[in-house]
């Protein structure tokens, strides 16, 4: 096997190899020369992976799915945090750190897709926005009144503190689920360590929702991350349908021992817990379409 | 130098913190304490990186929620919490050697004279600090692993990391689960795992070969 014949061979299927490669084509005309043999699989692979990883175009749609969410969660907190007697004042600078963090993730996210030649998404009636990044009153409807399943549920979303919490505990613990979803595709990418950097924030937006909900004694005892499948109520078990797989790159986790505190193998409850599920993009867009006005 | 190689690592470096001559410091570092573990190198070290930190995640835990250490006032839905978060870490830890198989490095030894376990604020302040440290190093390890399976593995793990820190953060302090620790993007942070490492053995006794650990 020769190095330079396989960098040949792709070169007449791709003439622009060297330059994705590394833009230096004579270090890589040498490359198989310096290169121990055993290692050389390795260093080929981590090469190319990084310059034919996923087309831009399918990392910006991810990056624009990203975006949508992130415009749908800063106009939530916005209109709470801007609606008088709903938060309670010991937790209202949590929930002002959580708006602005979802309009750095807006602005991040704009300039990421506009560097990639993208064009960033804009939410419906995007025209009427108050603020930048948008505040899009007509944009979307919380209290989903259009909605029969969901009406009864967040019908008093800006008016009552606990349904208020339940919403806000399902939005972030599916935003994590979505970022879960597109990691797939930024995978070999940049963006990957920083869709986890954004991943890791909302993780304790999560977290900081879940823990005022338990110490306000919710009826299912919500730790600060997801137990099982269990949702804030049953009828919001659709959006943690998945979240109590217990198998990861095929071990079963519950069937590992359990090495410090001898109590057998790790609980199911901790299996679950250790690991936030993916859920793809259909999914996702279609358990908050009731709130996103037409 | 011979007196500097038997020390461990920490004191070495306390000692070293006071040598200014650089070719002295360099002449010290050639030589390797006797019980050092290697990480091995490429994805196996990064594997191994993780499973170290998940393991010091795992005894910190087990410790804080032994009957007899845990801190004084612990609630019980506190002490359900920290239960949790220990058999979490311990799914996470026992996953990372699972995969590991013979190139695991051995159970580490911990060093917590830095832990008061008597105390919630000592407790939860270091947990705090070693979870924002896992979220970090978990955050640079994802694109250095030549294996794309185990990065999308471990992504899973990285929001739940967060999640830990921001529990104890929000415990100690209201309103504090991301202070400090979020950037103007709104991005948590992310260290090279060399970094991670270097500050996670402030509390590990156990010495390690991370000299082929990615970057």
């Amino acid at each position: 096997m020769n190095f330079s014949n396989i960098l040949n061979e792709i070169e007449k299927n791709d003439p622009e190899v060297y330059e994705k490669v590394s833009g230096r084509r004579h270090i890589l005309k040498s490359f198989g020369a310096k290169v121990a043999l055993a290692s050389l699989p390795f260093a080929v692979g981590s090469m190319f992976k990084k310059a034919y990883g996923k087309t831009t175009d399918v990392v910006i749609d991810a990056l624009n799915f990203a975006l949508e969410l992130e415009y749908f969660e800063f106009n939530f907190y916005h209109v709470a945090n801007n609606t008088g007697n709903l938060i309670a004042v010991s937790d209202a600078p949590g929930f002002l750190t959580i708006e602005a963090h979802e309009k750095a993730h807006i602005n991040f996210l704009i300039n990421t897709i506009t560097t990639l030649g993208g064009t960033p998404f804009q939410p419906n009636h995007y025209s009427d926005a108050v603020s930048v990044p948008p505040y899009i009153p007509n944009a979307y409807d919380f209290t989903a009144q259009s909605n029969t399943t969901y009406a009864p549920i967040f019908g008093g979303v800006f008016t009552d503190y606990p349904t208020f919490l339940i919403a806000a505990s399902v939005f972030e613990d599916t935003g994590i689920r979505a970022y879960m979803g597109q990691m797939q595709t930024f995978l070999g990418n940049t963006i990957l360590t920083q869709a986890q950097q954004i991943a890791a924030t909302e993780g304790r937006h999560a977290s900081f929702v879940r823990l005022i909900r338990r110490n306000m004694g919710a009826v299912e005892i919500p730790a600060p991350w997801i137990t099982n499948n269990i949702p804030p109520l049953n009828s919001l078990q659709s959006f943690y349908l998945g979240e109590d797989n217990t198998t990861q790159l095929g071990i079963s986790i519950t069937s590992l021992p359990d090495t410090y505190s001898g109590t057998g193998v790790v609980p199911e409850d901790s299996a679950t817990a250790a690991f936030d599920e993916p859920s793809d993009m259909t999914t996702v867009m279609s358990l908050i379409a009731p709130f996103i006005l037409p | 130098m011979e007196k500097v190689a038997d020390v461990s690592r920490r004191r070495f470096f306390q000692l070293a913190g006071g040598i200014t001559g650089a070719g002295l410091l360099l002449a010290a570092c050639r030589k390797s304490p006797p019980n050092t573990k290697y990480l091995g190198s490429g994805d196996i070290a990064l594997l191994n990186f993780l499973y170290i930190l998940n393991q010091l995640e795992a005894q910190f835990y087990t410790q804080a929620s032994t009957p007899g250490s845990q801190y004084y006032g612990m609630t019980h839905l506190e002490l359900l919490c920290i239960t949790d978060l220990r058999d979490q870490e311990i799914a996470h830890s026992e996953f990372l050697k699972s995969i590991l198989g013979a190139n695991a490095v051995p159970i580490i030894k911990v060093n917590f004279s830095a832990v008061t376990f008597a105390d919630r604020t000592s407790v939860l302040t270091n947990a705090a600090t070693i979870e924002d440290l896992v979220v970090s190093g978990l955050n640079s390890a994802a694109n250095l692993f030549v294996n794309q399976t185990y990065a999308l593995a471990f992504t899973k793990m990285v929001s739940v990391e967060a999640r830990h820190s921001a529990y104890v953060r929000d415990s100690l302090t209201p309103n504090s689960f991301g202070a400090n620790v979020i950037n103007s993007n709104g991005l948590d942070q992310v260290s090279t795992p060399a970094a991670v490492l270097a500050a996670a053995e402030a509390y590990i006794e156990t010495t390690f070969d991370s000299s082929k650990l990615p970057n």
